[in-house]
């Protein structure tokens, strides 16, 4: 067989890996479309009819209006009178619509209704219409205020990206509001200030958890009294939180619905108050931004999170003959449109809501008619924006002119066609309407029809611009999932060749390679086979850390089991030393894999991940539930284990220096410092001091720098005397080639060099994630430690016994097992965010987005950097490569199992789920479960790369450093290091 | 670990594994394997006429029952095939299939546990009961035939090279069990909302099919066994 060289599987291997890169952007640039969203506010125009011109252009700029004679326009070209003059808008964070109006027709139940005596009563008599309100996935605040305020469903990537609030620039109502002159006053979630910076006159933007609402209702009776506003918002947190502490039938909860029912009649009672000393009317809008799932999360699709409600309260009783009305549901953009023609502003342009005819029910019939077609001006000019087919000049056009008159048409054909000709038959009828308002002929009938041919058009249009972000580039798609395969196929067939190479070279040695499938291997194949079998099914998704946990597991339970095989308990055998050292070697292994196992669970155990059971109780809720002192208990003494596991694992090389002495005292500096971080910031909210800030910066920098200077310099300083492990196991004292003994002196100084940077690499990496982890997590990182510590051990001493790749595949597993243990899932609401400012002291995106990666990715990033550890535990295993002397062959033996199986499972499973991901593009769950856990892979992917980088710039770096720089030093040696021992040509398996 | 140490306090005599296993015919395998069969179908139908439960509403219960019955069956029949006769008599290969039920039930329970069944005190019964039944499908057949032989066990065991019709009996029906538990694990984390995608049902299920099918197949291998012995023999 011919074997590949080292640079032909280097140049293939970065090959596959751009190609990749490059399909993996196409696919995500076409997958995510950045909408075609309108910039710019709307103005004047939009009281006029879409032509077949681009508008815009047309018309005078209104911005150099003032705000007072703007809005006396507007009053004027609209057509249609204000209803209400002052706003009010409560906004209650989690609100489900079933806690007020119900479920299916049903009342809620018997404890809210109580809770909520004073709305309720209003919804019972008709003062207020309650709606149920869909929001769109994700249901997390920011998006959900973006889309009540401006009508627009932001793209995912939009959301997915945007952690840190930043000025929310498209048209919306408050920038509607705020150039027509209107003073805004805003208490409550500092979400708001972060959208709309600038935009209010008071505000008192809360962050803090516990007096959060009593922060703004305490300005309420202060801001009723006042009149010098026209908008205020009141954003409650606090039943959210209620909900994220207990769920939704938390203890807490009916008093906070009373507290929130209180605010309302506080409110009420006030503007009534107002309407009879006729100080205006005035309009409460009680809103919710999302619902809550029965644990009281919420992020996802599901009906409970989607769920929000909205109540109008006016001074008008809107409704009074719509009793059952309280059923209804809308979407929650639907209450833009409403607005922006209830107060006489604009519908901004990238609304998609659809006016709430039920609330316009006090105009007159022309009016209405008006409000309808405003509505559908503006979803008809978004459409023309979208569809670039629709200038549709010869319909439109024609029609106007030629004004044919009320026929209605039957309405098919192509997306475009459609929606002109839905368009055409309501602006149709309604023409024909107003022709006969002047000629007195006016029957309900013909305005019933414009009614329904305007809410067709409306209805039809807005679903299909909802549907928008659905629509894709096939070709893109395509060349991207295109590349992606090139490059897995690329990759397998790279790992294929060298597994087929090794046998080759070591089939003097051991007759194992001779034997087919070991069931280790079957499984671990299986197991990938199983992973990318499971990536089809949403609840696997949703659930997929049982999916590793039971991988990881039953493959360690396989190793057990082949630990077992070699295991002899008879003790009558144990004359010869071999065999003696066998049964220690397999006892090792026995133990420390069950070690691997008792860890793994208790892991498992840890975080009651995924989406379906997180109820369920799991040890972190038990901690939590007994106190915070026991948390920071645990959390000192994992840090403390970390730092002593890691200095003896340091000490227990077989060769000693003096380097040794400075590393493990810098780790013990910084372990210090972690340390000194957690007894004196034990609350969370000394996390963001400045002294706190202070300490990390140090620790940020100690570990910095250390783990830089010993990659750097360590090579260079690490003597050549190791032959001592030789000559202490000398077997064969025959001479040998003075180059060889080099060789393996040379390698045996990488080997223990690669040693000390790996155990660096992984102890500082763990004492990093103590500190940044929530405190919960510390005991987690501290059991993945011993968990990959526990493996080295394993493999270290099972030789050639198990195939590399099976083993680089169970570390994979164990690392991915780890990254759910940590309490990460595949939604986007684990991500911990807070952790991700611990020691940054000014904003800045790029710091806290690095933060977060190393936040999330904790645990695959501990298996890339536990290859180094791994490299140097194998180094010896082929020892007739490293004889060769050749450059390549021993840096492809080195790194090439370590570098390509992961990059290879990483590949498989990306090229896999991409492919789910365009079959599933129309499934109901795609916005909710499958996109965010695509954007999960892509992190992964991310992560193998950065890891494979460190890895092999690590590992690169040392050797050329020993084999060629360091050519001089090699001389000099020879005479110091005294008596060189020749190798003995079976290089026995080395134990730490 | 818990296997290692528990034989060795047990080891006494290793002279046991130079001998030849006793054989079983085809026409014997068959009845004991019917027997085993019919031993489940029985549990299974007391549960259901006498007590009106079944494996998704009293998965505890209906466990303990398949144990129960089994019991008996597994340990008379299979001490009947015990090693070297000469020196183990029946009574004491019933003693050791009876002390092979705990054993056998601990090392299955740290396996569900160490696969990620969960360790709260409300599944601990059922935890319990599937591993008494495990223990009866696997290792209570093993420990009444080889006894505390550990080279045997691990023969059969960790290296799956049984020996003799006998040892097929005994080893294709406990790996197919355990097997078949693991692929009855799969439905559990699906959001199907089924009742018997609690644990430990899909896995008893699973357990029982694979105990099923492993003794086809094992009467399969008994028969093949067999066949080569008479060609040898001629």
């Amino acid at each position: 067989m011919s074997s590949i060289s080292c640079t032909r599987l280097t140049l293939f291997t970065i090959a596959a890996v751009t190609v990749q890169f490059i399909g993996l952007s196409i696919f995500v640039f076409g997958f995510f479309p950045v909408k075609p969203l309108l910039t710019g506010y709307s103005g004047l125009e939009s009281f006029r009819r879409p032509t077949c011109d681009n508008d815009g252009a047309a018309y005078q700029s209104d911005a150099s209006l003032p705000p007072d004679r703007l809005r006396f326009l507007y009053q004027e070209v609209s057509e249609v009178p204000p209803l209400y003059d002052r706003f009010i808008l409560m906004v209650i964070d989690g609100l489900p619509a079933e806690f007020v109006l119900g479920k299916k027709g049903q009342p809620p139940s018997k404890a809210f209704m109580e809770a909520m005596p004073y709305t309720q009563s209003l919804l019972a008599n008709g003062m207020a219409v309650g709606y149920h309100a869909i929001a769109a996935a994700p249901t997390v605040t920011m998006p959900r205020l973006k889309a009540m305020v401006s009508g627009a469903i932001g793209g995912f990537l939009d959301v997915a990206f945007n952690f840190n609030t930043q000025a929310y620039l498209e048209d919306n109502l408050l920038a509607q509001f705020f150039k027509i002159g209107w003073k805004m006053v805003m208490h409550g979630d500092d979400t708001w200030l972060k959208l709309f910076p600038g935009l209010f006159e008071r505000h008192d933007g809360v962050k803090d958890t516990v007096q959060v609402d009593h922060n703004v209702s305490r300005h309420l009776g202060d801001e009723l009294r006042r009149d010098d506003w026209n908008f205020l918002i009141l954003h409650y947190l606090g039943l959210d939180h209620v909900g994220h502490i207990g769920g939704r039938n938390s203890v807490l909860m009916a008093s906070k619905l009373f507290e929130m029912d209180e605010v309302v009649k506080m409110i009420h009672i006030n503007t009534s108050q107002d309407l009879e000393n006729d100080k205006g009317k005035t309009l409460l809008v009680v809103v919710s931004d999302h619902g809550m799932t029965e644990n009281g999360n919420h992020g996802g699709s599901s009906y409970e999170e989607t769920d929000s409600i909205v109540l109008f309260i006016g001074p008008k009783t809107h409704a009074s003959h719509y009793f059952s009305s309280n059923h209804d549901t809308i979407f929650q953009v639907d209450i833009v449109p409403t607005l922006a023609l209830l107060f006489g502003v604009p519908i901004p342009k990238n609304n998609i809501g659809v006016l709430i005819s039920q609330m316009v029910d006090s105009l007159t019939d022309d009016q209405k008619l008006r409000a309808l077609q405003l509505n559908s001006w503006q979803l008809f000019r978004l459409l023309q924006a979208q569809l670039p087919g629709l200038s549709c000049r010869n319909f439109l056009c024609d029609t106007f002119i030629a004004n044919r008159g009320p026929t209605i048409s039957d309405c098919k054909g192509g997306r475009e066609k459609f929606f002109c000709c839905l368009y055409l038959n309501a602006a149709a009828l309604h023409d024909a309407w107003k022709a006969k308002v002047f000629s007195r002929s006016n029957g309900t009938e013909g305005y019933n029809s414009i009614i329904a041919a305007y809410n067709e058009f409306l209805s039809s249009a807005s679903e299909w611009l909802s549907h928008k972000a659905t629509d894709k580039p096939i070709n893109l798609l395509v060349l991207g999932v295109a590349a992606l395969i090139m490059s897995c196929l690329i990759l397998l067939g790279l790992v294929f060749f060298i597994h087929k190479e090794v046998p080759s070279w070591e089939m003097e040695d051991h007759d194992n390679y001779v034997k087919p499938w070991e069931i280790d291997e079957v499984f671990s194949l299986f197991g990938i086979l199983i992973l990318v079998a499971s990536m089809g099914s949403s609840s696997m998704i949703e659930e997929e850390h049982y999916i590793w946990n039971f991988l990881t597991s039953t493959v360690n339970l396989l190793f057990f089991r082949k630990a077992i095989q070699s295991l002899d308990l008879n003790k009558a055998r144990d004359a010869l030393s071999s065999i003696k050292e066998k049964r220690n070697i397999s006892r090792c292994q026995v133990s420390s894999l069950f070690l691997i196992l008792f860890t793994g669970r208790i892991l498992r155990g840890w975080h009651q991940g995924g989406v379906n059971w997180t109820n369920l109780p799991d040890i972190s809720k038990w901690l939590e539930q007994a106190g915070n002192q026991y948390i920071s208990l645990i959390q000192i003494a994992s840090c403390a284990t970390v730092i002593i596991l890691g200095i003896s694992i340091l000490f227990i090389m077989q060769s000693k220096t003096k380097v040794l002495t400075v590393i493990g005292f810098s780790l013990l500096m910084s372990g210090l410092l972690v340390l000194q971080h957690f007894v004196k910031h034990q609350d969370m909210s000394a996390l963001y001091n400045k002294d706190a800030n202070l300490s990390v910066q140090i620790f940020y920098a100690v570990l910095g720098i250390t783990s830089i200077a010993v990659v750097l310099i360590l090579p260079w300083v690490m003597p050549m005397q190791t032959p001592e492990i030789c000559s202490r196991k000398n077997i064969d004292m025959s001479a040998s080639v003075p180059v060889e003994i080099q060789n393996m002196t040379r390698i045996l100084v990488l080997k223990d060099s690669l040693y000390i940077v790996g155990c660096l690499y992984i102890t500082s990496w763990c004492l990093l994630q103590l500190l940044l982890q929530q405190p919960i997590n510390a005991m987690p990182v501290l059991l993945l430690f011993i968990q990959f510590l526990a493996s080295m051990i394993t493999f270290s001493s099972s030789g050639p016994c198990h195939k590399q790749w099976v083993e680089i595949t169970a570390l994979y597993n164990l690392g991915m097992a780890g990254h759910f243990a940590l309490g990460n899932s595949n939604t986007l609401a684990t991500i911990d965010v807070a952790g991700a400012f611990i020691g940054i002291s000014s904003h800045s995106t790029f710091l806290s987005g690095l933060l977060m990666f190393i936040i999330t990715y904790a645990s695959p990033m501990l298996f890339f950097l536990s290859m180094v550890l791994y490299i140097s535990v194998k180094a010896t295993i082929y020892p007739l490569v490293i004889r060769n002397g050749n450059s390549g062959e021993i840096l492809k033996t080195l790194l090439g199992f370590p570098c390509l199986v992961p990059l290879t499972i990483n590949s498989l499973l990306l090229t896999v789920y991409t492919i789910v991901l365009l079959l599933m593009r129309n499934h109901l769950f795609i916005w909710s479960v499958f996109s965010p856990k695509y954007l999960y892979v892509c992190a992964a992917t991310a992560c193998a790369y950065i890891g494979a980088i460190i890895v092999v710039a690590t590992v690169i770096h040392t050797y050329i450093v020993l084999f060629w720089l360091r050519k001089t030093f090699s001389s000099s040696s020879k005479e110091k290091g005294g008596p060189m021992v020749p190798m003995p040509p079976r290089f026995p398996v080395l134990l730490f | 670990m818990d296997r290692r140490n528990s034989s060795e306090k047990t080891t006494t005599s290793q002279g046991s594994t130079m001998k030849a296993p006793p054989s079983i015919s085809v026409s014997e395998a068959f009845i004991v394997n019917a027997l085993c069969v019919l031993g489940l179908a029985f549990a299974f139908w007391v549960a259901n006429t006498v007590f009106s439960i079944d494996l998704v509403s009293h998965p505890s219960l209906t466990l303990f029952f398949i144990s129960i019955a089994e019991l008996p069956i597994v340990i008379l029949l299979y001490s009947r095939y015990r090693q070297n006769r000469q020196q183990c008599t029946y009574l004491r290969a019933v003693g050791r299939g009876v002390l092979g039920v705990p054993i056998g039930a601990l090392l299955n329970f740290l396996g569900a546990i160490a696969l990620g069944a969960p360790v709260t005190f409300q599944y601990l019964p059922k935890t319990l009961n599937w591993a008494l039944m495990m223990s009866l499908f696997t290792t209570v057949p093993a420990s009444c035939v080889l006894g505390s032989s550990w080279a045997d066990w691990r023969r059969i065991f960790a290296q799956t090279k049984p020996n003799g019709s006998i040892e097929y009996l005994i080893c294709l029906p406990a790996h197919g069990a355990v097997i078949g538990a693991w692929f009855g694990a799969w439905p559990m984390p699906l959001d199907w909302e089924r009742p018997w995608q609690e644990w430990p049902i899909s896995v008893s299920y699973g357990t029982i099919a694979g105990y099923l099918v492993a003794m086809v197949a094992s009467l399969g291998f008994v028969l093949n066994c067999c066949r080569s012995q008479n060609i040898k023999r001629e």
